[in-house]
């Protein structure tokens, strides 16, 4: 073999070195972690800031989305108190679902049969959450967790969208959490919606209209 | 898109030698650098920034966990040509695979810079500062490192004159 013509050395080592993708989960917590150090930004940025949040956004690669994002926050913030405490909770929805995307702490209740599902989060939080199984439209049962999100214990149910998954939190309703709609952060869509007391947070990294057709199922099912 | 979050965990991996310890360095650096954002002079110099920030995680981590090998304790890797008649592909990935092996089995200052020269395509000058040494210690560390290569894989490949 020492009879073969000279190689690059340079070459040969691209070709024998694989470069490594970074997992997926690694990808959205860091994303989340580049948002979240410009939302700590103020406001109105000063023209320092401005360049720190450029830089922060290159260095953490996040370079349209923060501009996106940036603008997000600013829409979030922008009007009253009610609207601030929103924009809060909707980021730390988000951050709660980017978390639990990371290895181990998707379900604490890895099931898809919804009769151990629902029974499992009995004396774990003070209400009854309903847990119906989606598969026919396209979105099984992962399983469950609990969670505190910004003060309220809320049952978290995971459905699976493909590859997307959906975290669907659910706490006592109470006047203060009314909420809009739908909501954006970060890329991630929200979709809010009450109903017999209990308030509803749905978050995904899915598309947007795959969340509304997420509520439909789910509310139907609930109507049923 | 995060443009330089897959090289900074394609170096914590050559540098950790370890999936789960890259995952870890990786994120460590992610934090710090979102932490230390201000210390970042320029736009062009990020990925730089980055890359020696996951460097001081993989070997602070690493520490904490196990006790160093010093530089010249690492015994030098036999490599035994165990190939009869291989053919073309065989052949090839065998000899990824020697590669592989004898970078791995370089000193973590050598394996380092060759790993931001050759695949990561850094500037010496980056390396430089990546690596915390003069200009001049990253070209003989360069240099050592293809030298020791080469002569780790003598026996399955010759390679040409490389400058620069």
């Amino acid at each position: 073999m020492t009879s073969q013509p000279p190689r690059s050395m340079g070459e040969t080592i691209r070709d024998a070195l694989p470069t490594y993708e970074a997992p997926e989960a690694l990808r959205a917590w860091a994303r989340a972690q580049a948002a979240q150090g410009t939302q700590a930004t103020p406001l109105i940025p000063r023209v320092s800031n401005l360049r720190n949040l450029r830089r922060l956004a290159y260095a953490a690669g996040l370079v349209v989305a923060a501009s996106t994002g940036w603008m997000g926050n600013r829409y979030f913030t922008a009007g009253s108190d009610g609207a601030k405490a929103e924009r809060v909770l909707v980021a730390s929805l988000v951050d709660t679902h980017v978390r639990s995307l990371m290895a181990d702490h998707l379900t604490d209740v890895l099931s898809s049969d919804h009769h151990t599902v629902k029974p499992w989060f009995a004396g774990k939080v003070a209400f009854a959450p309903f847990v119906p199984e989606l598969v026919a439209q396209g979105f099984p049962l992962v399983g469950g967790r609990v969670e505190v999100v910004s003060g309220h214990t809320a049952a978290a149910l995971v459905y699976g969208r493909g590859l997307h998954k959906i975290n669907l939190f659910i706490w006592p309703a109470s006047a203060a959490d009314a909420g809009p709609p739908t909501a954006w952060y970060n890329g991630y869509s929200l979709v809010h919606w009450t109903d017999r007391g209990l308030s509803y947070w749905a978050v995904t990294d899915a598309a947007a209209s795959e969340l509304n057709a997420f509520e439909r199922a789910y509310q139907a099912a609930a109507a049923a | 898109m995060l443009p330089h979050l897959n090289a900074a965990y394609t170096l914590a991996h050559y540098l950790t030698r370890d999936a789960n310890e890259a995952e870890d360095a990786t994120q460590e650096a992610i934090l710090r650098a979102v932490r230390y954002i201000h210390t970042l002079r320029s736009d062009a110099d990020a990925r730089a920034w980055l890359l020696a920030i996951v460097r001081r995680e993989c070997y602070g981590g690493r520490q904490q966990r196990v006790a160093t090998v010093a530089f010249d304790d690492v015994p030098e890797l036999q490599l035994v040509d165990q190939s009869a008649q291989p053919d073309a592909e065989a052949g090839r990935s065998m000899l990824q695979r020697r590669v592989r092996e004898a970078i791995a089995a370089l000193p973590d200052g050598l394996r380092e810079t060759l790993i931001l020269r050759e695949l990561q395509q850094c500037t010496y000058d980056e390396i430089a500062t990546i690596t915390e040494v003069p200009l001049g210690t990253v070209m003989s560390r360069l240099s050592r490192a293809r030298a020791r290569l080469a002569g780790l894989l003598s026996n399955f490949v010759t390679f040409e004159e490389e400058y620069g």
